[in-house]
């Protein structure tokens, strides 16, 4: 299996291979690749818990790190496909990788992905800030 | 207590853009949050405006200048005379911000669709998933900018210490200063938090209805000259934290309550919390009920300057 480090070179190679406007269609790509809400998640997300209150959209995130590595499970409210996007390139990052290796592996993907430009630094932030959220959890996996 | 809003004609119903978005003298305008939601869906023959890519320069913390508005305005099919309706996402923030900078330089019919995104779906219409359509270019003339709906920080810094009314309209957390901010990630943008001296707080989202559309004349009156105590005739200026959530307030005391003199100060907390020396409140501020006596007292003292 390739490390998280290869994949990230990997999808940023993706992305760098690409026009500006042409980014932005692959990250739409993703968002909707995203796998809808597990049945077993949803009531968690209706009385509200899990959710991520620094996103102004609805966003609610779950790691997991019971043996088979870490998954990353999440739901995206539709009106925010940026996010969403974002989210479902970093749950594939991550999917079974060692908890230690998410936590070791460079923090500036966002930065990497070559979307500033077409983001503007707002909206960067607001990736950045999502980004950051899902490492901290997965080492809180960790130590729990 | 108003019947109807003071300018209705400036806000048209999704009936009324399902009827002529394809008018060639009406061109249907997207501005959203989200980058990528108008290639997921849009209202047919609409194109698309991004507030940070097309409305802002790229270097200077800026609108972009009177020529390049005019040629965004050309490559969108739009002329002096065309009427342009706004609408988005996130209860038509962004509408309005790119509404308020076609304002900025003079564009005269300039309308937005009541409900934004947020409606249309509710109505069940067609989101067209077409390429966003190439109009004839036009001679678009922009005018210089019109500074009466725009405030400097200079100027909000003369109005604050002139005891004048300030809408502060973000959530009560980012107003009182103690909103949680995340590690590594300092939610404002900014160094410091609180609000500026004397502003009444009155969140954006209290003049919508749930669905997105805004509320009755009669509830924005009682809203914002009731409870927050604003004078119809005193200059105000509105902010929040990047100026979008402002031009929404602008929108409903400008056109729906038509108070005259109405400014938005787009600079905002990123630039207020961030500025060295200015006067910062933290707290809930004066509450809304004493306002009224608050604004015709004397000068305000700076609480950190």
């Amino acid at each position: 299996m390739s490390t998280v480090n290869e994949r990230i070179d990997g999808i940023v190679g993706e992305f760098a291979e690409l026009e500006p406007r042409e980014r932005l269609e692959l990250l739409l790509e993703f968002a909707q690749k995203l796998a809808p809400l597990a049945e077993r998640y949803r009531a968690e997300r209706d009385a509200g818990l899990n959710r991520v209150h620094e996103c102004q959209t609805p966003v609610f995130l779950w790691v997991e790190n019971d043996g088979g590595g870490v998954k990353i499970i999440a739901d995206v409210a539709p009106e925010a496909p940026t996010v969403k996007g974002f989210v479902s390139i970093l749950a594939d990052l991550y999917h079974g990788a060692e908890a230690a290796e998410v936590v070791a592996a460079p923090a500036d993907i966002v930065q990497r992905l070559g979307l500033t430009e077409s983001l503007g630094m707002v909206r960067m932030r607001g990736l950045q800030a999502i980004s950051q959220y899902i490492r901290r959890r997965v080492a809180e996996s960790i130590a729990s | 207590m108003p019947k109807e809003y003071a300018h209705p004609e400036v806000l048209v119903s999704t009936d009324w853009v399902a009827e002529h978005h394809a008018d060639p003298n009406v061109r249907v305008v997207e501005s959203d949050e989200d980058v990528l939601l108008y290639q997921m869906g849009h209202v047919p023959s609409a194109v698309k405006i991004d507030w940070h890519t097309d409305l802002q320069d790229q270097v200077v913390r800026d609108y972009i200048d009177k020529q390049r508005f005019a040629a965004l305005c050309s490559s969108k099919g739009i002329s002096n005379d065309t009427t342009v309706v706004f609408y988005g996402d996130k209860n038509n923030w962004w509408a309005c911000y790119a509404f308020w900078v076609f304002k900025l330089y003079g564009h005269k019919d300039c309308r937005l669709m009541n409900g934004g995104r947020k409606r249309w779906e509710a109505d069940g219409r067609e989101w067209s998933r077409e390429p966003e359509p190439n109009y004839p270019r036009t001679n678009y003339v922009a005018g210089d900018p019109d500074l009466s709906i725009r405030a400097f920080q200079s100027e909000v810094l003369k109005h604050q210490k002139q005891g004048r009314p300030l809408v502060d309209v973000r959530s009560p957390g980012e107003f009182t200063g103690e909103l949680l901010h995340m590690a590594d990630y300092p939610q404002e943008g900014a160094l410091r938090g609180g609000h500026i001296p004397g502003a009444c707080n009155v969140p954006w989202s209290r003049s919508v209805n749930e669905d997105g559309t805004f509320k009755s004349p009669k509830e924005l009156e009682k809203l914002y000259a009731g409870e927050a105590g604003l004078k119809r005739r005193a200059p105000v200026i509105a902010y929040c934290r990047i100026g979008e959530r402002s031009s929404h307030t602008w929108f409903v005391l400008q056109y729906l309550l038509g108070f005259p003199k109405v400014k938005n100060y787009d600079g905002s907390w990123t630039e207020w919390g961030n500025t060295v020396g200015v006067p910062i409140e933290k707290g809930p501020g004066p509450k809304t009920t004493d306002l009224a006596v608050s604004n015709s007292a004397p000068v305000p003292a700076e609480s950190t300057s």
